[in-house]
C-alpha cells in the first residue's frame, strides 16, 4: 500500500480534489464544475483524482476538507476552514508570499501569512457581490460576453472610463449606460476590472499591503484582473500554476502535517527526540520543508522556541 | 437544573421582553418607568425618583415601518429605536431620557419625538470632552436640570437620601456583576458569554432590587454549580456601543472551540465598570461617576486626550489572559468605526491575534461568522502549537 | 391614467438639450481667492509660519486675530473632492483601516493627515509621498482646535488627528450643545436654552483665546478681530442681499452659484478683498435683474436642495437640474449657514456673536426647526419641490430630513430623496436621482394643472 495524503475543497460553485504523497508533492489535482454545494460533484472529483492517481481511497492515511461543504463529508477525518487551507496551499506553491488573495466565485479573502506561512490576519468579503466572481458574473451577463472571454476583452482597452458603484446591481446599471453612450466593449470591461480591483485594494488594506502577493482562486486566471490588481496594488502579483487547487492541496498539506505528529509520536524516543522534534516542527512551521536534518540540530541546539524565533525573524 | 440555571431563566425572560416585565412592574407598582438611552445615563436619579429605569433596548422586532423617518444606513440601534416608537413598542413608557450626544441617537430621538409628540422627551447633553476644567461643572448643571424634570414628571421630590440610597442600590448590584466577571475572568466558573450579557442586560430593565437579590443568590452558588471553566481557546470581546449582541451569535462564536473570559461591551463590563463615589452631595457624585468611567474604561464616544482605549484593551487582555480579542461592531456605528484602526494597530504592534466580526439588526449569515470565527480559532491554535511564548 | 383624465394637453417631459446652467462669473474671483489661500498654505511651514488646523466652526478670524495660519481640514477635503482629486486620500484613510461607511469628510481628512504625516516624516528623501499629489501637501499642524457643532463624528476625528501626530501638539476643544429644544418657547433665535448655550459657548471662545496667546506666545489682537469680523459682517450682509434679489423672476443665479461661494465666505481672511468678492457677486446679479439676464435659459421650476453638499457631483448636478429646467434656489447649506445672521455680530465685541453663529450651524438644529427654515426659505423662493440629498456617510446631515419631508408633505410641498454622499462619489446612484427628479417634477406639473 502506498501511503498518501488527500485534501478536497468542497466549494460553492466547484469542487477541488488533491492527491499528495508523503513528501508533501503534489501526485494529482482535479477541478469538478457542477454547481452549488453539489455531492455528486464531490464524488467526482474525488473519484477523478484518485483514478489520475492510480490509487483507491484506502491508500489514504488522511482526508482533510475544507470549504463551505466542509463538513458534509464522511470520508474526512478532519476539516479546516478555507482561510487556514488556502494560506497554506498557497505558500506552498509560492513560499516567499506573504500575502494571499483569493477571489472566487461567492467570496473574497486576503491572507496575511508570516515568514513560516501562518496566518497572521485574514479579510473576507462575503456578504454582497462587491468584488467577487460573482460581481464579474452579472456583469459579463450584462455585456453579454462568456466569463472565459471577459479578461481578454478587457486587456484591449484603450480608455479609462469609471465604475464607481460597488454594489453589483448598481453596476449593472452603470454599465448598461456605458455602452449606450457608446463606449466600447472593451474599454467598459477594464473598468468593471479595475473596480474589482479597487475592492480588492480595500480588502487589502484590512491585513497589510505586504508582498510578495499570490493570488488564488478562480478569478486568478483572468488576466485582466491580475492586470489591474496589480495596478491598483503597486506590487506584482505571483501566479502559482494552478490557483484554483491551493486550498485542496492546503487540506492536503495540513493533513500531511497532521500524520507526521502522529508517526512523530508513535517513534518517539530519548535518542529520536531530535527528529521528533523536526517532525513536530516540520508539520508547523515552513511548509515546504520536508524535515532538514542540519535545520533540525540547529533549532535543537538551544530550545525550540528559540530556534522557531530565530525562523520566525528570518 | 441548578439554581444557576434558574436564575439566568428567569433573568433571561425578562431581558428577552422588557416591553412585557415593564408593563407588568407598572401594573404591580402602580409607578412609572421611564426610558433610558445608552450609555451614559445616571439611572440613580429615575430610581430615586420612584419610577423604573428602562435602558431602552434594541428589539428584535424586524424593522418596518420606522423606515419613514430614519434612513437605512444608521445602526440597527437607532433604527430599531425609531421603528419600536412608531409600532408602538415603547407605549409603557411614561417618558424618555437621553443625555448622549451620539449623532446617530440624537436623530433617531428627534424622530420619535416627532413620532410620539405625547411622550415626554427630555435631552441633557452630557459634554463629550473630558479634559476641559469647565466640563465636570456643565455636567452636573446638567445632571441637576435632568432631577428638576424627573421630579416633576413623576410628581415628587427627589431627596439627596433618597439618590444616596439608591446609588448604595446601584452599586451593590454592580458589585455583584463584578463579582461574577472576575469569577470568569480568573477561570473559576464556566459562564457562556450569553448568559453573562444576560445578567447585565435584565440589570438595564428590571427593577434593581429584584434583580440584586437574584444575584445575591446566584453568586452564593455559581462558584459551586458551574466549576470548572470551559477550556476553549481564551477570548476577549471588545465593542457593540449601546446595544446588545444577539445571543445566537455569542453561542456560534464560543461553539467554534472558543471561550469568552472577558469583555468590555456595553452590555457587559462597561455597564458595570464604575460605581458612584458616596459623595456628601449626590449629584457630585453622579457627575464624578461619568468622569471616572471613561478613566476605567474609555470608550471612543468621549473625546479625552488622557485615556485610550487601546491602552486600556492591552492591559485586559494581559490581565485575563486571553489568547484574542473578537470585535463587535455593530455596521453604521460612527464612534467605532472611526476608533477601530487604533485598535487595529496596538493589537497587531503587540502580536495579539485580533478578528473584526461586523453585526447587523437583520441577522447575520451565521455561516460566514462561522467560518471567520473557525480561521481565527485555528490560527491561535496553531500559533501556540508553533511558539507557545507568542500565545 | 385616472389622475390625469381632467387634464388637456398635459406636457409631456423632455429633457432640454445643452442646457448648462448660466453660472456667474464673478464667483471665479473668489475661486482665485481660494486658490491662493491654499497654494499659500502650502508654504505655511517654509515661511516659519504657525499652523492651527482645525475642522468645523469658521473660527478663522479668532485664528487671524492671534497671527497664525489656519487649515480648514474638510474644506480641504471637499477641495479635493470637488478637483476628483480625492482617490489618494481616501486610499490612504482605507489603507489607515476605515470603513468606507465611516463619514467621508473624516477619512478623507484624516488620509489627508496621514499623507501629511508621512511627507513630514520622510522630507526629502525618496519615501516621501509625491509632492504632486495635491492630498498630501498640507502643512504640518503646529496645534490643534476642534469646534464642530451638530456631530459628534466632527468632535471625535480630531482626537484620531492629535493621536496621529503622536499627541505632542496642543489641542483647544470647544463643545457645542445642540440647539435641541426641551421647552415651547425655545425657537430659532429664541428661548431660555438659546441664551444659555449662547454664553457657554461665547464663554470657551474667551478661553481658546488665552490658549492661543499660550502658545503662540504673543497677545491676542483684538482689534485685527474687531476689524476681520467688521469685514465679514459685511460681506455677509452683501451676500444676504445678494440671495434676496434671487426672487426675481427669472433666478439669475441658482444655489449651484452660492455653493461656489460657500469657501470664501467660510475661511477666507476677513479683509476688505473678501468684501469686495461679495460686492462683486451682488452686482453682477443685480445687472441680471435688471437686465433680465436668467440663470437657467428655460426656467420652469423652483426646488429647493437639502442635506450637504455632494462635492465630486457639483457640476454634473448643476447640469442635471439644468436640463430639466429647474432653478435650484435655496438650501439649508448655503442659505441658513455662514455667518447667515450678521445682526447678530456686534463688531466691536463681536465674540457672543460668533459664538451664537456657530450654535447656529444647520446641522445643529432640532428636526422641527430645521422644518420650519425650509418651508419659511421655500416660501420666500417660490419652491414647488424639495430635493431631499440623503448623505450615506454623513448622519448629521441626514438627521430631520424625513421629518423635514413630512412637514413640507404636509405644507404642499412635493418632496423627493436621492441617495450620494458628501465626499465620496462611489455611493451614487445617479440613474435614481435622474428617475426621481423626473417624477417629482411632472406631479408639480399635474398639479399646476389642476391648480
Amino acid at each position: 500500500m502506498t501511503s498518501h495524503v488527500m485534501g478536497i475543497d468542497f466549494g460553492s460553485t466547484t469542487a477541488k480534489a488533491v492527491i499528495i504523497d508523503l513528501d508533501g508533492e503534489i501526485v494529482a489535482a482535479r477541478v469538478s464544475h457542477m454547481g452549488a454545494v453539489s455531492d455528486q460533484a464531490v464524488k467526482e472529483a474525488v473519484a477523478d483524482v484518485l483514478a489520475a492517481a492510480g490509487l483507491s481511497q484506502s491508500d489514504m492515511k488522511r482526508t482533510v476538507s475544507t470549504g463551505y461543504g466542509r463538513r458534509m463529508l464522511d470520508i474526512a477525518d478532519k476539516n479546516f476552514t478555507e482561510i487556514t487551507c488556502h494560506a497554506r496551499g498557497a505558500i506552498a506553491m509560492v513560499p516567499e508570499a506573504r500575502l494571499v488573495i483569493d477571489i472566487g466565485g461567492q467570496d473574497s479573502k486576503a491572507i496575511a501569512v508570516d515568514a513560516s506561512g501562518l496566518v497572521v490576519q485574514f479579510a473576507m468579503n462575503d456578504r454582497c457581490a462587491a468584488g467577487t466572481g460573482k460581481f464579474l458574473e452579472v456583469l459579463a451577463r450584462a455585456m453579454e460576453i462568456s466569463l472565459d472571454a471577459m479578461g481578454d476583452t478587457a486587456m484591449q482597452a484603450t480608455r479609462e472610463l469609471k465604475i464607481s458603484s460597488m454594489c453589483a446591481t448598481f453596476a449593472e446599471t452603470e454599465v448598461i449606460s456605458l455602452r449606450a453612450e457608446g463606449n466600447s466593449k472593451p474599454d467598459v470591461l477594464g473598468a468593471v476590472h479595475a473596480a474589482i480591483a479597487n475592492r480588492t485594494l480595500g480588502l487589502v488594506s484590512r491585513v497589510g499591503k505586504v508582498g510578495p502577493v499570490v493570488m488564488t482562486g478562480g478569478v486568478a486566471r483572468n488576466r485582466a484582473a491580475v492586470h489591474h490588481i496589480e495596478r491598483a496594488l503597486g506590487l506584482p502579483i505571483i501566479l502559482p500554476a494552478d490557483p484554483q487547487v491551493a486550498g485542496a492541496l492546503g487540506a492536503a498539506l495540513i493533513g500531511l502535517d497532521d500524520y507526521r505528529a502522529e508517526q512523530a509520536r508513535q517513534v518517539a524516543a530519548p535518542e529520536d527526540e531530535d527528529f521528533a522534534r523536526q517532525m513536530v516542527l516540520g508539520g508547523a512551521c515552513a511548509p515546504a520543508c520536508k524535515g532538514d536534518p542540519v535545520m533540525a540540530r540547529m533549532v535543537a541546539g538551544s530550545s525550540m522556541t528559540a530556534g522557531r524565533r530565530a525562523l520566525l525573524a528570518e | 437544573m441548578g439554581r444557576v440555571d434558574t436564575i439566568i431563566g428567569e433573568l433571561g425572560r425578562i431581558a428577552e421582553d422588557p416591553v412585557g416585565y415593564v408593563a407588568g412592574w407598572k401594573e404591580r407598582h402602580g409607578r412609572k418607568a421611564i426610558g433610558v438611552l445608552p450609555m451614559n445615563f445616571p439611572v440613580e436619579l429615575v430610581h430615586a425618583a420612584g419610577a423604573l429605569p428602562v435602558v431602552v433596548q434594541e428589539s428584535r422586532v424586524p424593522i418596518t415601518l420606522g423606515r419613514s423617518l430614519i434612513f437605512e444606513y444608521y445602526c440597527g440601534y437607532t433604527r430599531s429605536l425609531v421603528d419600536q416608537a412608531v409600532t408602538s413598542q415603547l407605549d409603557m413608557l411614561d417618558g424618555m431620557f437621553i443625555v448622549d450626544h451620539c449623532v446617530a441617537l440624537l436623530g433617531a430621538m428627534d424622530a420619535i419625538r416627532y413620532a410620539l409628540p405625547d411622550m415626554p422627551v427630555y435631552l441633557a447633553q452630557f459634554t463629550a470632552s473630558m479634559d476641559e476644567p469647565w466640563s465636570p461643572p456643565q455636567v452636573r448643571d446638567e445632571i441637576a436640570l435632568l432631577q428638576a424634570r424627573l421630579a416633576a414628571l413623576c410628581g415628587v421630590t427627589i431627596t439627596d437620601q433618597a439618590l444616596r440610597r439608591s446609588i448604595a442600590l446601584f452599586n451593590h448590584d454592580r458589585a455583584l456583576l463584578r463579582r461574577v466577571y472576575e469569577l470568569r475572568r480568573t477561570g473559576r466558573i464556566a459562564l457562556r458569554a450569553a448568559e453573562m450579557q444576560v445578567l447585565v442586560q435584565s440589570a438595564m430593565v428590571m427593577d434593581i432590587e429584584d434583580h440584586a437579590a437574584a444575584m445575591t443568590e446566584l453568586v452564593e452558588v455559581i462558584d459551586i454549580e458551574r466549576r470548572p471553566a470551559a477550556d476553549g481557546v481564551r477570548l476577549h470581546f471588545s465593542g457593540h456601543f449601546c446595544h446588545a449582541p444577539q445571543p445566537e451569535l455569542l453561542d456560534l462564536i464560543e461553539s467554534c472551540g472558543a471561550t469568552v473570559v472577558d469583555d468590555d461591551l456595553y452590555t457587559g463590563y462597561r455597564y458595570i465598570s464604575t460605581d458612584v463615589p458616596d459623595l456628601a452631595d449626590p449629584l457630585d457624585g453622579l457627575t464624578t461617576w461619568y468622569f471616572d468611567r471613561n478613566n476605567n474604561v474609555p470608550c471612543s464616544t468621549r473625546a479625552q486626550k488622557t485615556v485610550d482605549w487601546e491602552s486600556y484593551l492591552v492591559a485586559a487582555v494581559a490581565a485575563d489572559r486571553s489568547e484574542g480579542v473578537v470585535t463587535l461592531m455593530p455596521k453604521f456605528c460612527e464612534p467605532h468605526m472611526l476608533y477601530f484602526p487604533e485598535l487595529r494597530k496596538a493589537l497587531l504592534d503587540r502580536g495579539i491575534p485580533h478578528l473584526l466580526l461586523e453585526t447587523e439588526h437583520e441577522g447575520l449569515a451565521l455561516e460566514t461568522v462561522r467560518v471567520r470565527v473557525e480561521a481565527f480559532v485555528e490560527t491561535i491554535k496553531r500559533r501556540a502549537a508553533v511558539a507557545p511564548e507568542l500565545a | 391614467m385616472p389622475l390625469m383624465s381632467g387634464i388637456t394637453d398635459p406636457k409631456p417631459f423632455v429633457p432640454i438639450a445643452n442646457a448648462a446652467p448660466n453660472r456667474l462669473l464673478s464667483t471665479r474671483a473668489g475661486g482665485a481667492l481660494v486658490k491662493d489661500y491654499w497654494d499659500r498654505l502650502f508654504s505655511a511651514r517654509e515661511r516659519g509660519a504657525t499652523v492651527v488646523w482645525y475642522n468645523g466652526a469658521a473660527l478663522n478670524p479668532i485664528f487671524q486675530a492671534a497671527g497664525i495660519e489656519w487649515c480648514h481640514g474638510e474644506a480641504f477635503g471637499a477641495r479635493l473632492a470637488a478637483m476628483h482629486l480625492e482617490g489618494p486620500a481616501q486610499r490612504t484613510g482605507e489603507e489607515y483601516g476605515y470603513s468606507n461607511e465611516l463619514c467621508s469628510y473624516a477619512r478623507t481628512t484624516l488620509g489627508c493627515a496621514v499623507l501629511t504625516k508621512r511627507a513630514a516624516e520622510t522630507s526629502g528623501s525618496s519615501l516621501m509621498p509625491d509632492q504632486d499629489v495635491l492630498a498630501s501637501r498640507l502643512p504640518p499642524p503646529d496645534l490643534f482646535v476642534n469646534a464642530y457643532a451638530g456631530c459628534s463624528t466632527g468632535q471625535q476625528w480630531d482626537e484620531i488627528s492629535y493621536r496621529l501626530f503622536n499627541k505632542q501638539l496642543p489641542f483647544f476643544k470647544v463643545s457645542y450643545p445642540l440647539l435641541w429644544g426641551n421647552n415651547p418657547d425655545d425657537g430659532y433665535l429664541q428661548g431660555a436654552e438659546w441664551e444659555k448655550a449662547s454664553h457657554y459657548v461665547a464663554a470657551q471662545i474667551y478661553k481658546l483665546i488665552e490658549f492661543l496667546e499660550a502658545h503662540t506666545k504673543r497677545k491676542f489682537d483684538w482689534e485685527a478681530l474687531r476689524e476681520a469680523m467688521h469685514y465679514i459682517k459685511r460681506a455677509s450682509e452683501l451676500r444676504l442681499e445678494a440671495m434676496a434679489l434671487c426672487r426675481a423672476m427669472p433666478a439669475p443665479a441658482t444655489f449651484w452659484d452660492w455653493i461656489a461661494s460657500i469657501a470664501p465666505i467660510n475661511f477666507l481672511p476677513g479683509n476688505q478683498a473678501l468684501v469686495d468678492y461679495f460686492a462683486g457677486v451682488k452686482a453682477e446679479i443685480e445687472q441680471r435683474v435688471v437686465a433680465g439676464v436668467a440663470a437657467l435659459p428655460n426656467e420652469r421650476y423652483r426646488l429647493a436642495f437639502d442635506g450637504i453638499m455632494n462635492w465630486n457631483k457639483v457640476g454634473w448636478l448643476a447640469n442635471k437640474f439644468a436640463e430639466t429646467g429647474s432653478a435650484v434656489m435655496v438650501g439649508r447649506y448655503t442659505h441658513n449657514s455662514f455667518w447667515n445672521e450678521p445682526q447678530l455680530i456686534d463688531a466691536d465685541d463681536p465674540i457672543l456673536g460668533m459664538a451664537q453663529h456657530y450654535l447656529l450651524c444647520p446641522f445643529n438644529h432640532s428636526a422641527r426647526v430645521l422644518g420650519q427654515l425650509l418651508l419659511r426659505e421655500c416660501e420666500t423662493y417660490g419652491v414647488e419641490g424639495v430635493v431631499f440629498h440623503a448623505t450615506r456617510t454623513c448622519r448629521s446631515a441626514s438627521n430631520g430630513q424625513m421629518v423635514m419631508a413630512q412637514m413640507a408633505q404636509r405644507a404642499g410641498l412635493q418632496t423627493m430623496f436621492f441617495e450620494g454622499d458628501v465626499a465620496d462619489e462611489s455611493f451614487y446612484k445617479d440613474a435614481v436621482l435622474e428617475s426621481r427628479l423626473e417624477a417629482m417634477l411632472e406631479t408639480i406639473d399635474v398639479r399646476r394643472k389642476l391648480g
